[in-house]
């Protein structure tokens, strides 16, 4: 039978937003743009002196970049970090918009990282988001010239307006979303 | 004086078709003699784009996909999927259905090992024996996962809520059967592997990673533990009630490719020993909850993980109250742990490249989803 031991169970502590905002602000003054409940807004000119604020701080020893993607917003996007330590067992999330439809550009947090080498391009093959500094971007899965950035919403993933999947199943229909435009 | 060979770097393919690639995989590695100068990792032949596709299904027909990204543990990929659904939509599994996860992600786990020690060590050159052997281990859980959900590799067995059937009745005996016999099976490859001369030979010090680098590279799983981090998911973020259960982290203190053969081998004992205690304990109960078909959760964002058989394996789901998700991302582990690939074979030989290839234990469909 499994042996229970109360008091020893450990869970991560999820950092809210706030509490990591008033982290990077201690560390780096100006650096928060603004807070949510589970995710802290950075300036982008300021991420990278912040993340390795970060990094090397011993109450926020945030040492492992978990998870690194980018989300379409349609008229903006996202990057999204998820950071983690081991020895304090906390993640926490930040996250840094950029506006410029035609040219997203957010810093590389490679000098802090070297694990945002491969995610970044990944990003950058899908998404189509430069990351100023990055030593070698490019698109990693696709091949130079593909038409477009799938993973954005404008992208339509099958030509002739077929929308796959949802039609198909009984009581669902396609939420109202702005109309795609397919790539020529 | 002058070197009498005059030598000058050359580039060779390791792959797309190559059986140390284990599926289509490349390295372009630059070579002066039999040193590797630079190695540079050519990769998405395989892929598909399951992030976009996921992004016009419904909640519940993205469980398959997850199946194929990484189709050597797809019950460890439905799991985490369905943590992170669940994570959104605020859903509670009943504890049969918690417990038939873990037992389940944690045969799969075997299964996965199985085949990566077998692999890795056909890499190094001990040509079929092993992988043989590591394979009639792995077949006995495939045959389990058949009784259960109908299927050997891609499961699709896991459901927002639980999972989609109760255990067969005369699943509990032969996973007992199983538990009998494994032990006995990674004796018998720790005699025959691990104070072999040739093997040691071929994989100490090859490949090496200090904790920090592992770290700084976001190296997860075996590769971590291999290094001397006792990070584990399992222990460090308990889901799927893994706080009950008594095990261990094994690590190792030199960080080559073979500590990270070791950490997979005694992997295998702890597993068996938690899916014996997941037994032992099995409630009773429903399986699954019933949840709506068409599953519309709150707006908002959930980041779940696992500790799949290659290590930290997440899920980024972002919903925006409608019938599929509006993002989807796989935080793919053996895709991220390639990013040290190159620090740990730049330096050696090209037979110590297919060594660390090896010891990473890539699954091409997760690399490039």
């Amino acid at each position: 039978m499994a042996k229970t031991r109360p008091g020893l169970v450990v869970v991560t502590r999820e950092w809210t937003g706030a509490e990591l905002a008033e982290a990077a602000e201690r560390l780096v003054p100006g650096s928060v743009d603004r807070s949510v409940a589970t995710a802290c807004y950075l300036k982008p000119e300021k991420l990278v002196e912040t993340m390795s604020a970060l990094e090397a701080n011993e109450e926020t020893d945030f040492v492992h970049l978990t998870n690194l993607c980018g989300v379409d917003y349609w008229d903006h996007f996202e990057v999204v970090y998820h950071i983690q330590s081991f020895v304090r067992n906390q993640i926490a999330t930040v996250k840094v918009e950029t506006w410029d439809r035609e040219n997203p550009s957010v810093p590389s947090v490679y000098p802090v990282w070297k694990g945002a080498w491969m995610q970044e391009c990944e990003a950058y093959d899908l998404l189509g988001i430069q990351f100023e500094g990055h030593p070698n971007l490019y698109r990693i899965f696709l091949w130079d010239g593909f038409p477009g950035w799938p993973l954005r919403k404008d992208f339509l993933s099958m030509p002739g307006g077929l929308q796959p999947g949802l039609n198909e199943f009984a009581g669902v229909s396609r939420r109202d979303e702005p109309p795609v435009r397919p790539v020529e | 004086m002058t070197d009498p060979f005059k030598t000058e770097p050359f580039v060779i393919n390791i792959g797309p078709q190559h059986p140390s690639t284990h599926g289509v995989f490349r390295i372009k590695a630059t070579v002066d003699g039999e040193k590797v100068i630079d190695a540079e990792m050519v990769m998405g032949y395989l892929h598909r784009s399951m992030e976009k596709l996921a992004e016009e299904r419904t909640y519940t027909q993205n469980i398959p996909f997850t199946d194929r990204t990484d189709y050597l543990s797809s019950m460890s990929n439905n799991l985490g999927y369905c943590l992170a659904v669940e994570k959104l939509a605020g859903i509670e599994v009943p504890e049969r259905g918690n417990a038939i996860r873990v037992i389940m992600a944690e045969l799969q786990r075997i299964a996965s090992h199985c085949m990566a020690v077998g692999a890795f060590t056909n890499d190094t050159g001990a040509w079929q024996t092993p992988v043989m052997w590591a394979f009639r281990e792995r077949e006995k859980v495939l045959d389990l996962f058949e009784m259960t959900c109908g299927a050997r590799l891609t499961c699709n067995y896991m459901r927002i809520g639980g999972v989609a059937f109760d255990l067969p009745k005369e699943f509990e005996p032969e996973v007992r059967k199983l538990l009998k016999t494994l032990p006995g099976f990674i004796d018998e490859l720790t005699d025959l592997l691990v104070e072999n001369e040739i093997f040691l030979a071929r994989t100490r010090g090859i490949g090496v990673l200090t904790a920090e680098q592992a770290a700084n590279y976001s190296l997860v799983g075996p590769l971590l533990r291999g290094s001397g981090i006792a990070w584990d998911i399992r222990k460090a973020d308990p889901y799927c009630g893994y706080e009950k259960y008594d095990f261990d982290i094994p690590i190792g203190y030199q960080g080559d490719s073979f500590d990270r053969f070791i950490v997979r081998l005694e992997e295998m004992r702890q597993s068996a020993r938690i899916v014996e205690q997941a037994l032992d304990g099995l409630p009773g109960g429903p399986h699954t909850t019933q949840v709506p078909l068409a599953l519309r959760p709150p707006q908002g964002e959930a980041y779940a993980r696992v500790e799949g058989p290659r290590g930290e394996l997440g899920y980024y789901v972002v919903s925006d109250e409608g019938p599929s998700p509006y993002r989807f991302h796989i935080r793919a582990p053996s895709f991220i742990n390639l990013s040290a690939l190159r620090d740990m074979t730049v330096g050696g030989t090209v037979a110590d490249a297919i060594v660390v290839l090896g010891s990473i234990d890539i699954v091409v469909g997760e690399i490039d989803r």
